[in-house]
């Protein structure tokens, strides 16, 4: 069964030589600076819904993030990361703060996407707060690919 | 009739209330004296919202209704501001004293809540969902939202028609291009042009590959849903193939930008890749329709009634797999393609599960009689002054747009989402079943939460 799927899979899937090596960089820092395990805790603001769709991306057997030690998980308190998307509505404000303040130290914020950088294309109106939860790391674009999601967390794990 | 829209729009001389139905539209126009206008709650259950969120944002009192809670105006919000009003010009307000929110709850004997949300487990959109509960079956269910409420039509108003594309491309992510085409055929009719013929082709297959990507993603998480692993497996990968083929013909992998008044398609490899893609998902199909632990699961499950569908006006998926025909691509221009319409039988997951692939195929077709090499193009003249309104087919459903130009700007933007409207009748198929089986009805639906919080 496990052989049949490999081939399955193994004859279709396109190599990205470029992500195959960010990755296994990425891999050996996870290993090297969170003991081997990166918990991460995504939280939506206030997004499109694109910056969901592409974190959901990294699990499919093209990103595979699982493999590096890397994962999404269901409770802040499990998590060493939060992923921000979104312009920080109103209605958002305090549960994303709830959340943040959940996370057990030390805990670092990955902002995705434009949207929580400068609201993007976005302005500011009533309903919108903006984020005021320090950020450690910005990985930018309207939404950021699966593979500028990769590399920003490559750079993240250089700068911790 | 079935009702589409009730919005508000103030004007010079009071609140005017716009009913859209399916065969036709009334106007009501309420002084400011008195704002004031009999309820349609009790005939359109899924006016209860669309109420609630012109009280809320314009002040307008609904005779009679039975629901008068704050829909958009949570917790921290303050209660006295009417911000779609044209007075109202602030762009930042206060947080206000905490006001608890009155849930729907049955009380009993043994009867607890629980409440789920807004952030859920998963990477999804924040919403609230508060069960009344009776051991593991669902008592009742109430669905709160608009913790996105970004303001977007009161950020459109008073710009330019231009400017406002790329916001209206970014309301609800992975219905883009239904909201690009919706605009752009609002503004084809403000400068008194049409779309040529071929350009629509070239619209209505980007529109499908955003069908295509939607459903795929969907198949793999539904499956996942009942603990099937190795359908996301293949689901997450095929609708990651798409996603990368759309990104070569559009340019951006959402299709951001894509609806423009000029566009090339590379036919060549679009159809290639739906060849391989036909295929994949004919292997896909015969695998998982015989593997009989997931129907278990899917059957019975989830059931939206014919009844409810049609007294709550659902649209798209939700409306058709449970036999209900709308579709607003029901029309001749698609049929000459190959249009078909796709329905189910009891509106359970199951039904739900397999339009989805029905509808893939479909797609296809349709697409590979789209194809066109013809380069004719859009002018967009100077927007003329007046009320425009269009309807597209979105992957979830019917995408209702209206856009009212004043002095060459923007005086008012509304969009209804197509879950803005199934949202509300999501309830009426939780009655039946455990609250495990809750994140399973919610992905057969996979309703936009950006959509309908705008
Ligand atoms: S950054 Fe772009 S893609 Fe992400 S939520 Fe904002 S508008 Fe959507």
């Amino acid at each position: 069964m496990y052989r049949y799927w490999k081939k399955r899979f193994a004859t279709t899937l396109e190599q990205d030589e470029e992500l195959e090596a960010i990755k296994k960089e990425l891999k050996k820092l996870v290993k090297k600076k969170f003991g081997g395990s990166l918990a991460i805790r995504m939280v939506d603001s206030g997004s499109c819904n694109a910056c969901e769709a592409e974190c959901n991306a990294l699990s499919n057997p093209y990103y595979n993030l699982e493999e590096l030690g890397i994962h999404f998980v269901a409770s802040p308190r499990h998590a060493d990361v939060m992923f921000l998307s979104g312009v920080m509505t109103f209605n958002m404000y305090h549960h994303a703060i709830d959340c943040y303040n959940q996370i057990p130290s030390p805990k670092w914020v990955i902002a995705i996407g434009d949207c929580v950088k400068d609201l993007g294309v976005f302005e500011k109106t009533y309903a919108i707060k903006g984020n005021s939860i320090e950020v450690t790391h910005y990985i930018i674009n309207c939404p950021p690919s699966p593979k500028d999601i990769i590399y920003g967390l490559l750079k993240f794990a250089k700068k911790v | 009739m079935r009702l589409i829209a009730r919005f508000a729009q103030e004007l010079q001389n009071g609140i005017e209330i716009v009913d859209v139905y399916d065969k036709e539209v009334q106007k009501s126009l309420l002084s400011f004296e008195s704002l004031k206008i009999e309820t349609l709650t009790k005939k359109y259950p899924s006016a209860i919202w669309m109420e609630r969120k012109i009280n809320d944002e314009f002040g307008v009192e609904f005779i009679d209704s039975f629901d008068t809670r704050p829909l958009i105006k949570h917790e921290h919000f303050p209660s006295d501001i009417y911000p779609l009003r044209k007075d109202f010009n602030a762009t930042e307000i206060n947080f206000t004293e905490y006001k608890p929110y009155d849930y729907e709850a049955i009380g009993g004997d043994g009867v607890f809540q629980v409440a789920v949300g807004p952030i859920h487990a998963g990477i999804i959109e924040p919403g609230h969902f508060q069960f009344s509960q009776a051991g593991e079956e669902i008592l009742h269910l109430e669905i709160r939202h608009f913790y996105k409420y970004r303001a977007i039509e009161k950020m459109c108003e008073g710009k330019e028609p231009m400017n406002i594309k790329k916001i209206v491309e970014r309301i609800s992510g992975n219905e883009s291009v239904a909201y690009q085409i919706a605009y752009v055929e609002i503004l084809a009719q403000a400068s008194n042009t049409e779309i040529p013929k071929s350009l629509k082709q070239k619209y209505s297959t980007l529109l499908e590959v955003e069908r295509i990507i939607h459903h795929l993603t969907d198949i793999g998480f539904i499956a996942n849903d009942v603990g099937f692993a190795p359908a996301l497996a293949l689901g997450s990968k095929l609708s990651e193939e798409a996603r990368r083929v759309f990104a070569k013909i559009t340019g951006h992998r959402f299709g951001f930008g894509a609806i423009k008044e000029e566009i090339t398609i590379d036919f060549g490899s679009l159809i290639e890749f739906l060849n391989y893609l036909e295929k994949e998902l004919e292997f896909f199909r015969d695998w998982i329709y015989d593997i009989p632990s997931v129907w278990d699961r899917f059957d019975t499950t989830g059931k939206l009634s014919v009844e409810k569908a049609i007294k709550y006006g659902v649209v798209g998926v939700g409306a058709r797999a449970s036999g209900v025909k709308v579709d607003a691509r029901d029309n001749d221009f698609y049929k000459n393609f190959g249009y078909q319409m796709q329905l189910g039988k009891k509106g359970e997951v199951s039904d739900r599960f397999k339009l989805r692939f029905n509808e893939i195929f479909n797609s296809i077709e349709m697409i590979k009689n789209f194809e066109t090499y013809d380069n004719e193009g859009l002018e967009f003249g100077n927007f003329k002054d007046g009320e425009y309104s269009a309807f597209t087919e979105s992957s979830i459903g019917e995408l209702f747009m209206y856009l009212k130009i004043e002095n060459g700007l923007v005086d008012r933007f509304f969009v209804r989402d197509p879950s803005f409207i199934n949202w509300q009748a999501f309830h009426t198929t939780i009655y039946k079943d455990i609250i495990a089986d809750f994140p399973l009805i919610n992905k057969s639906f996979d309703l936009s939460y950006a959509g309908s919080d705008l």
